[in-house]
Parts: structure tokens; sequence; C-alpha cells
């Protein structure tokens, strides 16, 4: 099957912070499972120097924001300019609206109360929507068929507005990695195509880090 | 009785390797995985799936399972992270028409690249 010969990637990692075994060791089964890299939610300085001795596999950094009311649309405005890719975990209808609305968030993760409206903007302000099926693989029973209902949901949104999506296992150790192909029939259990399961690891991933590249100016704008 | 070659089911292989804490037994393992089926696609899915533990050793093995449900299969052994307590990653290696096509390309092949690591990155 030659659509998954191209390049994977997992942006919402967590090996254990400050523990160099535990990247090197995450970024070890990433590769051996297909992946070309992985983005480490709050990587230190120590974890980015075990990452450029792995060799063809990139470690990029994440900055997962945390869900403080208050703070949120601050804290992206913040670091919208960073290398780091910006996280925010929807657990709240309030949330997922505040990181909807403002501009410069990479990724907003599995939604609750995800509607029209919110999708429409968070598709204006070129938000990526965030699929994590590690609640599929780690729940059991009916938490488990709620995440699948709202992850349902989640993609007619991101169809209807043509959203990006990105999916990710949400690894905390070597042990929760799954390869892109169990990736993409663990997808087919919320009605998502192999090429939309395709794109949400390899085409949408490269697109965030075409972004936060510093040669990048603007959407549809290239330095030749 | 045998069943009729005609009537016959096709069936697949799929080949798949074991990361694991500790090393889990075969029955164990078989019940995990039928569990698995039987809690993502309930009774009558599973019963589509038709899925059989064949071989296991530790640490690679064969599970069958009908022709046209390799991905609820794969989507159930995906689903696999804990075994009595033990954490547990379960890689699909490939899917093959028969057993010995399963072996041999998947599984054999497998321990060749991981005897000749140098070749592996070379390709």
């Amino acid at each position: 099957m030659a659509l998954f010969d191209g390049k994977f990637y997992d942006f919402y990692t967590h090996p254990a912070p400050g523990d160099r075994e535990s990247v090197a060791l995450m970024a070890a089964v990433a590769k051996k499972y297909g992946y070309s890299g992985i983005a480490v939610t709050n990587l230190t300085e120590n974890d980015l120097y075990m990452a450029d001795k792995s060799g063809n596999f990139s470690i990029f950094p994440a900055f997962e924001i945390p869900n403080k009311r208050a703070k949120l649309r601050d804290e992206i405005k913040k670091r919208k300019e960073d290398a780091s890719i910006l996280i925010v975990k929807g657990t709240d209808e309030y949330l997922t609206r505040e990181a909807a609305e403002t501009e410069g968030l990479d990724i907003l993760l599995q939604p609750q109360k995800f509607n029209n409206v919110l999708a429409k903007i968070a598709s204006d302000n070129s938000v990526t929507l965030g699929f994590n099926i590690g609640s599929i693989i780690h729940m059991r029973g009916e938490v488990r068929v709620r995440e699948l209902v709202l992850m349902k949901a989640n993609l007619k949104h991101a169809r209807k507005y043509d959203m990006r999506m990105i999916l990710t296992g949400d690894p905390h150790s070597h042990y929760d990695i799954r390869s892109p192909r169990e990736m993409a029939a663990l997808s087919g259990l919320i009605d998502m195509t192999e090429k939309e399961a395709f794109d949400a690891m390899s085409t949408t991933p490269l697109g965030i880090l075409k972004r936060k590249s510093p040669d990048y100016v603007q959407e549809g704008i290239e330095i030749i | 009785m045998k069943t009729l070659p005609t009537l016959r089911d096709k069936k697949r292989y799929m080949a798949f390797e074991v990361m694991s804490e500790q090393v889990i037994s075969r029955a164990e393992l078989s019940h995990e995985i039928f569990a698995s089926a039987c809690s993502l696609f309930g009774d009558a899915g599973c019963s589509d799936i038709n899925s059989s533990l064949l071989s296991y050793d530790g640490k690679y093995g064969i599970v069958r399972c009908a022709k046209g449900k390799t991905k609820e299969i794969r989507a159930a052994l995906a689903c696999i992270s804990k075994v009595r307590g033990t954490r547990i990653s379960i890689l699909t290696l490939g899917i093959s028409g028969t057993i010995k096509g399963a072996m041999e390309k998947f599984i054999q092949q497998t321990l060749i690249n991981k005897s000749e690591p140098d070749k592996e990155d070379k390709q």
C-alpha cells in the first residue's frame, strides 16, 4: 500500500520530563514503527541534545498550554512566534471557544462541545483539529463509547468546514506508541477514511512544520 | 465433518510482534485479543472477524481472521495496552493469505533484518 510509504509524525507525546532515556527510547520505538519524527510536550534542552543524536529522526518541541481560562489568549499570543508547536486540549466549551478564536494556535485537541460556529472560526484561524486516538486505546466501556461519539461529531464538523486534522496516540511511554497503519485502522472506528488518516499523520504535520520554519512568511507566500 | 472447499470462508493471516515488560503467555494473549475484539465490535462483529491466535512464541505470532476484516483485527490488536498489569504494545508486521507466507515474508524477514542491521539501514 503506497499510501503508507510517506513521512509520519505524532505531535503530542509525553515522555517522562527531563528523562533523556525516556525520550531516546520513545524516539527509537517511534522510528522502528515508521515515524519520521515526534513532537514532545514541554521538552527540555537536555532532551533536545538527545534528539540530535538520533540520526534521520526528528524531535520537535511542543507546548501544551495549561487549561487556565484567564491566561489562554495571552499565552497563545505570547508564544505564537516560538518554534514550539502550540497545543490546547479542549476540555470544556469555554476553553474550546477561546482556543478556536485565537489566531496562532496550531492544534486544538479533542474539543468537547464543538459545534459548527466554532468549527468555522477555527477553520478561518487555520487551527488544526486534533483527534486523540490514545483515548480509544486506553479507555474501555461507556467512557470509550462517549469518546467515539465525540470524535465522530468532531470529524463531521471538520469535513464540513474543511478543517485540517491531526491524529495522535497521546503516548506517555514507548509502550503506548502505535504504528501509522494501526492508527489508521483505529481512526476507521470513527469513520475516518485512510486518505484522511494519512493526511492527518503526514500532510498536516508537514504543513505545521513548514509554518513554524523561519523561512515562512504567510500562507501562499514563499521566499525563492 | 469437513466443510466443502467451495464453501470455506477465505482467511487472512496477520503476523505481529509483541513488545512487553514481561513475557506474556499464549493463553493470556489469546484471551486478551478476543476480549479486545469483543469490546470494540461486540459479539456479532467478533463472530464476523472470526479471529484465532495460531502461533505465538513470546515475541512473534500469527493471528487468523476473515478476509476483509483485517482492518478490524488490526484495530483490536492496537487496543491491547495491558495484559495482567503488564504494559504491552503489538506491532503488526504484515498480512498474508497463507500461514507459510506470513511466517516467511514477515517474521523470518524481520529476524533476518534484525541480525543484519547495517543492511536494513542502507535500504
